[in-house]
């Protein structure tokens, strides 16, 4: 009886071990291969020619065009920088300085991947058009209701993802230690 | 006790050999790829241009919205395979992707090659042949071996402003793609 127990017990151990990791390494995964920047995450050699097996695994599950390790790279937050869930109930406020890269593009998708910038509207927020302070640094407002400033307006409610994508960057190639992402700060909430 | 301990620290042990073997057969498990979302393209041996990304339409592909993309398919064992254009004074990237998704070869036109895209793409016994013939390689091409003979081209332009989005398609569509037999 007591074998009989182990046996299930350890069967369930090793099933819930197994799968468990294998999702966690590939949803969040910081323990594998993940590079993080405050709320920013990326996977460093998904553009290489011999990614490593937790980001061969994270392509089959994308199966998108990746950025080649020359082209640049993307990262993406699905939580501010205190840890909160990024949810369209609320105002974003991006602020503070980027890597260095030609130009980076900045678009709000759902969980589906599927681009919920307001339908008339611009679907994407690009480097050289957006307002700027004095020292180069940027402030982009994004959420559902009327902001100020450089605004990327999004559409319906629920939860959702930014993607920074930064092309001809030098950031985790070895060349640059730069790597300060912008911070993501909560406004008001409805 | 130290018997449940080694019946824990067993199923832990086999959790750890159910992991591995689950990373490393997902991507032969996974029933999209990449290669398999544009099969129904007709880019063999052809540049065509991908379809815009809008708000509220699915992208499985994960394309950036502000970025023109050219794909072109081919196979290197009908012979060697030439993307052959001039791109407008823009920023630029090329990227060869082989039937599992992987970026094998990747270039900007930030490297110094300016808006003439000139590629020529060999497999092993062709790169070999290649040296053997001791031909001069013209100036500006760039020459990449594949290991693999299938690759997608994936051309990715940035038009500096959505108004001048179509013009830079429509010049996009015109750099040559495909192999020589």
């Amino acid at each position: 009886m007591r074998f009989v127990f182990f046996l299930l017990m350890m069967i369930t151990v090793a099933l819930g071990v197994g799968f468990g990791l294998s999702y966690y390494a590939l949803t969040d995964g910081r323990l594998f291969g993940v590079a993080q920047v405050g709320p920013w995450h990326a996977w460093p050699d998904v553009g290489s020619n011999a990614p490593n097996p937790y980001t061969r695994g994270h392509l089959a599950r994308t199966a998108a065009f990746e950025l080649g390790q020359s082209e640049g790279l993307q990262f993406s937050a699905t939580t501010d920088s205190d840890g909160e869930q990024l949810t369209r109930d609320c105002a974003y406020r991006i602020t503070g300085k980027t890597p260095l890269a030609t130009f980076w593009t900045l678009v709000a998708v759902d969980e589906t991947g599927v681009n919920i910038a307001a339908p008339d509207g611009q679907p994407a927020m690009r480097s050289s058009s957006i307002a700027r302070a004095d020292d180069g640094s940027i402030v982009i407002n994004v959420g559902t209701r009327l902001q100020p400033g450089n605004w990327l307006e999004l559409d319906g409610e629920g939860p959702f993802k930014l993607l920074l994508t930064l092309y001809d960057t030098a950031v985790f190639s070895g060349f640059s230690s730069d790597a300060s992402m912008p911070a993501i700060i909560r406004g008001e909430c409805a | 006790m130290i018997r449940f301990l080694l019946w824990l620290l067993g199923g832990v042990v086999l959790g750890g050999i159910i992991h591995i073997i689950v990373i490393l057969t997902l991507p032969a498990l996974a029933e999209q790829s990449v290669w398999s979302r544009v099969a129904s393209l007709e880019a063999d041996n052809a540049m065509i241009i991908l379809p815009r990304v809008t708000a509220g339409e699915p992208n499985p592909l994960g394309l950036d919205p502000e970025l023109a993309y050219g794909l072109c398919r081919v196979d290197l064992s009908d012979g060697p395979a030439y993307v052959s254009g001039v791109l407008p004074d823009a920023f630029w990237s090329v990227a060869l992707f082989n039937p599992s998704g992987i970026v094998t070869y990747s270039t900007t036109n930030r490297d110094g090659i300016g808006q003439t895209l000139e590629l020529g793409i060999f497999n092993a016994a062709q790169t070999r042949l290649l040296a053997q013939q001791q031909l001069d390689i013209a100036e500006g091409l760039l020459v990449v071996e594949s290991a693999s003979d299938h690759l997608l081209i994936l051309v990715r332009l940035a038009p500096p402003h959505q108004a001048m989005r179509t013009r830079f398609e429509q010049e996009l569509s015109e750099v040559e793609c495909g192999t020589r037999g």
